[in-house]
């Protein structure tokens, strides 16, 4: 058999409409996207051009109004709220701007707790856990929570929870939003990191360093992908 | 890590806010175990005293109500007819007036005269010190008197003492002359109240000290039949007086449930209501000001993959421990509570000191804990839904812009 791989997702004339007080609002209209593997792709545009909302849908966090969505070849559509979890935990990676890590739990804990979830082994994911804090530089801060962490390093932490399942698909939304310049480029070289260790990224962002990295560049506005 | 354990790191990120949470259902879980334990209380230490007694059925004027009954004529051939029943054991008779107790040049009080028999003794009072009441009295001789401990202690009675009586009766108080009589005993009366003292006689002593050579008319007849034969002797009883009742001690049981006690069963139940309903809201506020607080968080969870089910989880294991932490302190604080509460009752006039209003059962734990449990169950139905039903993408792009 020949022919192209089969991508990651798929969609087709996405568009998300939003119902309004004074009519709907279409902040997405008729998007078409395909991420391969080993993709790095970066989304740009104007704040509330519908950047983020295109990652949610490709998140499988959001349903499109329009258009078709596949996710390694399974029609998103049809699948039920479970079976849409299930891929997000576990071929799924999501980065936060704000990084959402849980603050009673360390760094350990916060990598640990989607495998835990996935099902994995008490073993497998002691070795997972340590594999990535010692991938994103924080061996000694294992123990440490949220609050005792800079922003740099939860985000570290956001991203070594990301990869904890080993996704096929790392998703980030505005990752360098909350951070310094310097900071904020330690975070895009870990993303080229994950990229060259074979995980396709879709990252959101405003910050043109970061976009610079990415091997395709969709540039947002109005809803709609005006370059690709 | 399981919900259970996310949970309690949940629940120890706030300590002041689950410590407030703990303590209003400690609070709230005593009082819902007080009111749990009078609803049953007064009824099980009734029929613990009743039961405590040898007697098992009660004879009675047929006319009348439990409390209010016109006295049984003819009580003596009544009670001889009983005696010779073979389902009996053991009769006796029983009259109550209030009399006032004098100590000849000293002081005087006001007492609840019982005459009664012999036989009553061991059952409706204990002796502590001197005798019982004699089978029979000589002619002419003082009218004997056992008095409670509390009589003895307040007029330094004791056995041999000299001791005055003077029956009250509405209208005929002031004609009915002062009878000498003379303690023969000090015994603890079942039935005394905490505010009463109590004097038991002969019926001969009883007729004497009012006024009447009549002994042969009583208020109550008081059988202990054969073991297992309770039942066959309270129809046999029935049978031999149309103008009489026999009531046994279920019998007993039921009516002051139906009259006296239902009014407590009543209020226990409307303030158990209360108490739940307030530990409902307690709990439903808590979690829900709680899931308000940490949307981001758990939209963030389901983004990354955490299934409703497991969101539903965790809050469900907060509002378990929450409940659960203060139902288990609530079962000391509402049990110290009960004490308090049954000292302050029991003072009340004419109960029985024997009589408890505050009754501990192991039902009333299971039933606390069930419908604490049930309530903690109900109160994470709210946050639970807030939490599970909130659109992701929403939230998440809501909480970046706050």
């Amino acid at each position: 058999m020949t022919g192209a791989a089969m991508p990651i997702i798929e969609g087709r004339g996405l568009t998300r409409s939003f119902a309004m007080p004074a009519g709907a609002v279409t902040a997405l209209g008729d998007v078409s996207i395909r991420v391969e593997p080993q993709d790095y792709v970066a989304i740009t545009g104007p704040s509330g051009c519908g950047k983020s909302t295109l990652l949610h849908i490709l998140g499988c966090v959001d349903r499109p109004s329009a258009g078709s969505l596949e996710f390694e070849g399974r029609d998103v559509r049809g699948l039920t709220e479970a079976e849409r979890s299930r891929i997000r935990l576990t071929r799924i990676g999501f980065v936060f701007q704000r990084f959402f890590l849980l603050p009673m739990l360390t760094a350990w804990e916060n990598i640990e707790l989607p495998q835990s979830e996935a099902g994995a082994t008490k073993a497998a994911r002691h070795a997972r856990t340590r594999e990535l804090l010692d991938y994103v530089g924080l061996a000694e801060r294992s123990d440490h929570r949220p609050s005792q962490l800079s922003g740099g390093e939860m985000q570290r932490v956001a991203i070594a929870r990301a990869l904890a399942n080993r996704p096929a698909l790392l998703l980030a939304d505005e990752p360098t939003g909350e951070l310094d310049e310097e900071t904020g480029a330690q975070i895009a070289g870990l993303f080229d990191r994950v990229h060259a260790d074979g995980t396709a990224i879709v990252v959101v962002t405003h910050n043109p360093a970061v976009a610079a990295r990415a091997g395709r560049h969709l540039a947002m506005k109005s809803g709609r992908v005006v370059t690709s | 890590m399981t919900a259970w354990g996310l949970a309690w790191r949940t629940i120890a990120r706030s300590p002041a806010r689950s410590v407030l949470a703990v303590v209003g259902v400690t609070v709230i879980g005593a009082l819902l175990f007080d009111m749990l334990l009078l609803s049953r209380g007064l009824l099980v230490s009734f029929r613990d005293l009743l039961e405590a007694q040898d007697f098992d059925i009660r004879v009675v004027a047929a006319e009348g109500s439990m409390v209010h009954r016109p006295p049984i004529a003819n009580a003596t051939s009544l009670a001889e007819a009983i005696a010779r029943l073979p389902q009996v054991r053991r009769v006796t008779l029983l009259r109550t007036e209030s009399a006032q107790a004098i100590v000849p040049g000293g002081d005087h009080l006001r007492i609840a005269l019982v005459g009664t028999t012999s036989a009553a003794a061991g059952s409706v009072w204990t002796m502590t010190s001197g005798a019982s009441l004699p089978t029979v009295t000589a002619a002419g001789a003082p009218p004997p008197l056992v008095i409670s401990t509390r009589l003895a202690s307040e007029l330094q009675l004791e056995p041999g003492s000299e001791l005055q009586l003077r029956l009250f009766r509405p209208g005929t108080a002031s004609a009915l002359p002062l009878v000498a009589a003379r303690v023969i005993g000090v015994a603890q009366f079942t039935f005394e109240a905490a505010d009463e003292y109590t004097v038991a006689t002969t019926m001969e002593g009883f007729a004497a000290a009012a006024g009447t050579r009549d002994s042969t008319v009583a208020e109550m007849v008081l059988v202990s039949s054969q073991k297992g034969a309770g039942a066959a002797a309270a129809a046999a009883i029935a049978r031999l007086r149309p103008d009489v009742r026999a009531l046994s001690n279920e019998q007993v049981m039921e009516q002051f449930n139906e009259n006296a006690f239902s009014y407590f069963r009543q209020i226990s139940t409307v303030l158990s209501s209360m108490t739940l309903a307030f530990a409902f809201l307690l709990i439903a506020t808590l979690l829900t000001m709680s899931v308000n607080q940490r949307l981001g968080e758990v939209a963030a969870l389901r983004a990354l993959g955490f299934p409703r089910r497991r969101i539903a989880a965790n809050l469900l294991w907060e509002s378990v421990l929450l409940v659960g932490v203060g139902g288990v302190a609530a079962l000391p604080v509402g049990g110290l509570l009960a004490l308090a509460l049954d000292r302050i009752l029991r003072q009340m006039p004419g109960v029985p000191e024997r009589l408890h209003f505050f009754v501990f059962e192991p039902r009333t734990v299971v039933l606390h804990a069930v419908l604490l449990s049930v309530t903690g169950a109900l109160a994470a139905v709210y946050p639970i839904w807030l939490a599970t039903s909130l659109p992701i993408a929403a939230t998440l792009r809501r909480e970046i812009l706050s």
